[in-house]
């Protein structure tokens, strides 16, 4: 019997512009580990949905088509019905949480279902043995991590007992160590038994699985093993997925083996006798110690920074560092280790507890944020947490009107912003109505038209598909180029690496490592002690005693 | 973040609804008197009902707030209410002996609620009160619903103070400018606010009928209550103390003005 079988099945949201699923067809057997995937916006998220019939009792529309779950038309069944068949796990897994702690949390789907209090309690401590949270169950879930969260978010659903676990993007907000988790979980489930759904963009999920699927414009597109998707490297990059490096690196070189992995590719470097050429990688080198002589004048000065949250818990601790005109600058680190608290300094939304913060030459103590807003610009992670206008003109135009800018030159300054992030001809749109890698453009924008010297970005490719990634990234690169100082905020690792000049560890407030990607990223295992794991060409290189960054620069300098 | 403290103590292990009660109770007494010498007795009573409920932590995060809104009270009452003793007078503006102690007495009455609620909520989580309010006759969605309400306020204000430092980066300036332009000057946060919280309730609700919510009119309390003699008897001091409070106010005591 197959677990879930989707027969043409098409969808358009009450109100949305065109149909969000085109006559799917989907089929999955029992036991097996599906891996979805695609563009943002293919229609995965509402695939997902329509498969516990939360589309359409909850969201509604004009549905056609036909589910069957387990072998049972699912037509005239309601969300409840299929409760301990199909189990949801959301992206968000912040609004999921709402119970004081974490053992009443695992318990709220079985107290629903009306199961005796010993069951409760043994499917409690049952779920969250399978996703390692034995210990926790007093804790309060908002003092987990990321990942610990999310954890809890699936351990609440296994509760329930579906057979078939559906996760809709659950790393997609985590930091890297938060990722692994998740997918180390999954690994668990699978061998346990469950069938599972999973909508990914990592390509890290994707190995343990039976079967990958690609959705575009809410179709399949393609559908196969692991290993013949990830090795078609174009395939995967129209369809907004990152393609493994050490795939992409093999292809591009025409080398016939086809592997992801590190250890079959030295294999075939060795065989073929094939090394990193010195002269090319002094070269490199030489270049990148030219950056400097570009760079301006100092504009933010740290010095011995120290920062304390209320009831005294240290977010900084001794921090030091120099930026100059013309830097672009990637600070990385675990969630916690005060990477949004130091850069928060950087235009006086927070002030130092100890040390001194300098920008242009200006103490921030005696600076306004709305001052310091003239050139330092900060672009929040979440573009929705600061959209608010009607038209993108208007949204781009505010920041500009509160500095004081004159009306001639804030209409020229948004004209010129919009057209930066290209945008032009949106001026009158409704920024609501735009895509997410548009609204974040939108806020970039909306930064940009003040014209600060310099732009901060937390996590700017953060729930972007790797088109929109890269988009986002390249427009921050030409804005460097034309002189802007480029501060980011990321996890990505392989974006640090393709595009930042300098880069900064953080962990546990202090800085451990500052420089170059290259002379930072040589140094694997101080980073692994922060749970940073470098991108796959990276750790090849650093196997055969050079640090490359991208799969061009490995091109470049590899011998053959 | 949250106010609830997990901790134990005699409050903590009484049945939601005797807390509930119980608060209810306290606003009742809070407002028999307006006298400040008979309100101070309350308050220092409910004072030792949080050092009772290991709840001094979180009184000390909202000790300024306490402070603020007592020394408000004193001051408003003491303008707008006239009384026949006059302390003091400069123009249209006068104070007298009764305004003032009428106006300490609301500050007292003030600070004794906000400390009984905080001492509720630190000593009763989200589920004993979801569950003493069912036990109370509420349909559980109804009960739901109303302590989440307590429990989301301290998530939506990291949020909001997320989007005001957003736009207070991009120069929104909120203190200067009149009334009326001041309240404009909301609108940039109010809507992402707004968006989010929708948003969060949609993402919210579809979990929780994904979880089985609200389908069923039974449903198990994994929690368990069994009320015992200490709750009676939490409820049965309270009631004679009230009680005996109504009687002395009945014969003339702790009021400064007796039309209010």
């Amino acid at each position: 019997m197959k677990a879930i079988e989707v027969d043409t099945l098409s969808f358009t949201y009450k109100g949305g512009p065109k149909k969000a699923l085109d006559g799917i067809k989907f089929e999955q057997e029992q036991g097996e580990m599906v891996v979805l995937m695609g563009h943002t916006g293919a229609g995965k998220s509402t695939f997902s949905r329509c498969l516990n019939r939360l589309i359409p009792h909850f969201h509604k529309g004009n549905y056609s088509g036909e589910i069957r779950i387990l072998g049972n038309s699912i037509r005239d069944k309601r969300v409840y019905d299929l409760v301990g068949q199909i189990g949801l796990v959301f992206q968000d897994f912040e609004s999921q949480l709402f119970s004081t702690n974490v053992e009443l949390e695992v318990a709220f789907g079985p107290e629903n279902l009306c199961l005796s209090r010993e069951e409760i309690k043994r499917r409690v401590d049952e779920s969250l043995q399978l996703v390692r949270l034995k210990g926790f169950e007093r804790r309060e879930p908002a003092s987990l991590s990321g990942g610990e969260k999310q954890r809890l978010a699936i351990a609440s659903i296994l509760a329930i007992k579906p057979k078939i676990v559906v996760m809709d993007e659950p790393t997609t907000d985590l930091d890297p160590q938060g990722k692994l988790e998740i997918f180390s979980v999954a690994k668990i489930l699978k061998s346990e038994g469950y069938t599972i759904l999973f909508i990914e963009h990592e390509t890290e999920a994707i190995l343990e699985a039976d079967k990958i699927v690609i959705v575009d414009r809410g179709k399949v597109v393609t559908e196969g093993k692991p290993y013949q998707i990830l090795k078609d490297v174009e395939l995967l990059e129209n369809h907004g997925i990152r393609p493994p490096q050490i795939a992409k690196l093999l292809k591009e070189i025409n080398e016939p083996t086809i592997s992801f992995n590190l250890d079959e590719a030295l294999k075939v470097f060795q065989k073929r006798d094939w090394k990193i050429s010195d002269e090319k990688y002094t070269a490199l080198l030489k270049k990148e110690e030219e950056q400097h002589i570009g760079y301006g004048k100092k504009i933010i000065e740290v010095k011995d920074l120290e920062y304390f949250y209320p009831e005294n818990i240290k977010a900084l601790d001794g921090i030091s560092l120099d930026i100059q005109e013309g830097e672009f600058l990637a600070i990385i680190g675990q969630n916690g280790s005060g990477k949004t608290t130091l850069v928060k300094h950087f235009n006086g939304l927070l002030k130092p507890s100890k040390g001194k913060v300098r920008v242009a030459g200006e103490d921030t103590k005696r600076k306004q944020v709305s001052e310091l807003g003239k050139i330092v610009g900060y672009v929040f992670q979440n573009p929705d947490h600061q959209i608010f206008a009607n038209t993108v003109e208007e949204e781009v135009a505010f920041g500009p009107g509160n500095l004081g800018i004159s009306k001639e030159n804030i209409s020229r300054f948004v004209e010129e912003a919009l057209k930066e992030v290209g945008l032009e001809g949106y001026e009158g749109c409704d920024p609501f109505s735009l895509t997410k890698g548009e609204r974040q453009r939108v806020a970039i924008a909306s930064i940009l038209s003040a014209r600060p010297q310099v732009l901060i970005l937390d996590e700017p490719t953060t729930g972007l598909d790797y088109r929109q990634q890269k988009s986002v990234m390249e427009l921050l690169k030409s804005l460097n180029g034309k002189g802007h100082t480029i501060i980011i905020i990321t996890h990505s690792l392989w974006v640090v690496a393709e595009y930042a000049k300098r880069v900064l560890v953080l962990h546990q407030g202090k800085i451990i490592l500052d420089g170059s990607p290259r002379r930072v990223f040589s140094q694997e295992e101080k980073l692994a002690d922060s749970f940073l794991r470098l991108p796959e060409i990276i750790r090849l290189s650093n196997r055969m005693e050079r640090t490359l960054l991208s799969v061009d620069e490995f091109k470049y300098c590899l011998e053959r | 973040m949250f106010i609830y403290l997990d901790k134990d103590s005699f409050l903590h292990h009484l049945h939601p609804v005797t807390k509930i009660v119980g608060l209810i109770l306290l606003f009742i007494w809070a407002m028999v008197f307006n006298h400040p010498l008979y309100l101070s007795i309350i308050f220092v009573i409910v004072f030792f009902l949080s050092l009772l409920a290991k709840s001094l932590a979180n009184l000390k995060k909202f000790w300024i707030l306490l402070i603020i809104l007592a020394f408000f009270s004193t001051l408003l009452w003491s303008f707008f209410l006239r009384g026949p003793s006059r302390l003091f007078k400069l123009g249209f503006i006068q104070i007298s002996k009764e305004s003032f102690l009428y106006g300490l007495a609301m500050g007292i009455r003030i600070d004794t609620m906000i400390i009984s609620g905080i001492i509720f909520l630190s000593s009763t989580r989200t589920e004993d009160f979801t569950q003493g309010l069912s036990s109370l006759g509420l349909p559980f969605p109804v009960s739901f619903a109303l302590s989440l309400s307590f429990r989301l306020v301290p998530t939506f204000a990291v949020t909001s103070s997320t989007i005001i430092q957003a736009q207070k980066s991009r120069g929104l300036d909120l203190e200067s400018g009149r009334l009326l332009k001041r309240i404009r000057k909301h609108i940039p946060l109010f809507v992402p606010i707004l968006i989010h919280a929708i948003r969060n309730t949609d993402l919210l609700a579809m979990a929780l009928e994904s979880k089985g919510f609200g389908f069923k009119k039974k449903r198990t309390y994994y929690l368990q209550f069994r009320s015992t003699w200490k709750d009676w008897l939490s409820i049965a001091i309270l009631a004679g103390l009230i009680g005996f409070s109504f009687y002395i106010r009945l014969n003339g005591y702790g009021m400064i003005f007796h039309r209010i």
